[in-house]
């Protein structure tokens, strides 16, 4: 160990050896989607890796993620999916996870009586460090999690989950170094930086890829909870302010007017304490290179008061 | 008001640092002051500790751990890569207490909910503090999380209903929280000799407030504990200190055994009661 740093080294990769990667002309984002993570949308749909049951709810969004599967499987056919998600909390850096395999069971500290989870993945290794190595070259602090105990956090769980509940695609998880709760200090900057680092890398791998941001929109939201969780006479946005703020964005991205939100989503987050201030928004857009293109709202609702839409932009069909 | 016998009250970092193998001088010195505060709440004898660790933050309603004995091992998911981000943990819960304590905080119009699951995981705060206050881990413990969402007072409240809980099942206890001060973390990784309090700023807030406390001042704390919170990113909004308040362990004056940074951030060792 060195001890001037004290740091451990990393857990032994012991996958077969791989080719080095090498460019290739078809590596390429064809698609992001805006994919929220609410952990009760998973409840709602009672799927065999989750252990509590529910009797429903949230089904305009579980509606949403249905089209956004089909359209995931039959037009985009990814090779992986990239998702930023904001409650792996790294208060240091940017973390990609290399773990080849990971699984486990996610008992979520804030929602435990939601989100008991088993997940069992695979990820492309060799994307993932790309996207460290070019986060790095850009001069960000990025680090590669090779630690299989981490916990996987309820908001990859859930985006990925969403969009593709039979996990047979590989995936690239990032980490939020800024987050709603707790020490959020990395800009918006920086997520950009991130997500164009995220583009060159899969350039030079030559994957086909989907981004995912797993963020809701405005934030605020009950402190309490109903007796039955998915009692919908009770879910209604937190107040009307936050979606006024929430359609504006909306209509924003409806109308392909990205340069527009991009200079308008720090406005966002000030008026709705948007979760979006986590970055992984920011962090799609740029890797997509902002594009000029309308974004499909699938559908929007809110969880316990917050703001949420399922959003695709499809860069092939526009590009 | 609750008549609870309280031993003595603590304030303590949650940062994993202070267990490291090669520490930084502040992590060492703030390391060995919770293991000093450790060895006095004990020698009152507490049958239990209360304990609220920013890191078990929560968003809805006030979530009591209920499961009889935690255990395991939490692999912390910024400092997986340390010696100290590895963390095992198996400490007995005081069931009996949490249920009270949770039967009181419905009864007072707020909603608790009992936290008993398997492989739930337990927060790096709640398992570094036990590591250096209770080795041994002979002491029970009742937890209740951190609502974010709650407003401070609410978590004041859940504190005094602590205290009105232990009374009512005859329990002794020593209040421990958790939590950082100023939350402003160093960007990059550095090695434990560049440590420092990220802003000079912060720092002399850490330094009035810690004043304060050492006067007998909670009360003081508290009233400027937005404008703290707002000018040096305070963690959690200096719930814990709400919180502390309300289990009334910490009227009087306070002894700060150590105050100094970890990674950039504010950290205090703060105990109330009496000394040996």
């Amino acid at each position: 160990m060195p001890a001037a740093t004290g740091r451990v080294s990393a857990a032994t990769d012991t996958r077969p050896a791989r080719p080095a990667a090498a460019p290739d002309t078809r590596g390429r984002i064809v698609a992001g989607y805006l994919a929220p993570h609410p952990p009760h949308l998973i409840y709602a749909e009672n799927p065999p890796q989750n252990e509590p049951r529910s009797t429903g709810g949230w089904e305009i969004l579980r509606w949403a993620y249905e089209e956004a599967r089909t359209r995931l499987k039959e037009r985009h056919r990814p090779d992986v999916i990239i998702v930023h998600a904001p409650h792996w909390i790294t208060m240091v850096g940017h973390h990609v996870n290399c773990v080849p395999k990971p699984s486990g069971r996610s008992v979520e500290p804030i929602f435990p009586h939601l989100l008991r989870y088993r997940y069992d993945f695979e990820t492309d290794v060799d994307l993932a460090e790309a996207i460290v190595d070019e986060a790095s070259s850009a001069g960000l602090v990025a680090s590669r999690m090779t630690d299989p105990g981490v916990r996987v956090d309820y908001a990859t769980i859930g985006a990925l989950h969403l969009l593709n509940p039979a996990w047979d695609i590989p995936v690239v998880s990032l980490s939020a170094n800024n987050n709603p709760y707790y020490y959020a200090e990395a800009g918006l900057e920086d997520m950009e930086l991130l997500g164009e680092a995220t583009r060159r890398a899969v350039e030079r791998t030559g994957r086909r890829a989907v981004l995912a941001a797993s963020n809701s929109l405005s934030h605020l939201h009950w402190d309490t909870e109903p007796e039955l969780p998915e009692d919908m006479a009770h879910e209604h946005p937190y107040n009307n302010h936050q979606y006024q703020w929430d359609m504006r964005l909306l209509e924003l991205i409806r109308a392909g007017r990205t340069r527009e939100l991009r200079s308008f989503i720090p406005e966002h987050i000030e008026q709705t304490a948007a979760e979006i201030k986590a970055g992984s928004l920011s962090w799609m857009l740029s890797a997509m290179g902002w594009p000029e293109i309308p974004g499909d709202v699938l559908g929007y609702w809110t969880v316990i008061g917050t703001g949420n839409a399922v959003v695709e932009w499809d860069a092939q069909r526009h590009g | 008001m609750a008549e609870a016998t309280i031993v003595g009250a603590a304030l303590v970092p949650g940062m994993p640092h202070v267990l490291a193998d090669a520490p930084a001088p502040s992590w060492k010195a703030l390391g060995a002051a919770m293991r000093e505060v450790g060895q006095r709440l004990r020698a009152g004898a507490p049958d239990v500790v209360v304990l609220l660790s920013t890191q078990w933050f929560t968003v809805l309603g006030h979530q009591f751990q209920h499961h009889p004995n935690p255990r395991g091992t939490y692999v912390d998911e910024n400092w997986y890569a340390y010696d100290y981000g590895h963390l095992d943990y198996d400490y007995p819960v005081d069931v009996g207490l949490v249920e009270r304590w949770a039967t009181e905080t419905e009864r007072d119009g707020m909603q608790a909910r009992l936290t008993r699951y398997d492989d739930f995981p337990i927060d790096t705060g709640t398992i570094v503090a036990g590591r250096l206050l209770d080795p041994d881990a002979r002491l029970r413990v009742a937890q209740v999380s951190c609502n974010l969402y709650a407003p401070a007072d609410a978590l004041e409240r859940v504190g005094a209903l602590a205290a009105v809980a232990a009374d009512a099942v005859g329990r002794r206890i020593a209040v421990v929280v958790v939590s950082g001060l100023s939350a402003g973390l160093i960007q990059r990784w550095i090695t434990p000799g560049e440590d420092h309090i990220l802003d000079a700023g912060h720092d002399r807030w850490n330094r009035r407030v810690l004043d304060l406390l050492a006067a007998g001042d909670l009360a003081g704390v508290l009233e400027q504990r937005e404008a703290y919170a707002q000018a040096a990113s305070v963690d959690s909004q200096g719930r814990a200190l709400a919180f502390l308040a309300g289990t009334g362990a910490a009227g009087g004056r306070a002894e700060v055994l150590e105050y100094g940074p970890i990674w950039g951030t504010g950290a205090a060792v703060v105990h109330w009661g009496p000394s040996p």
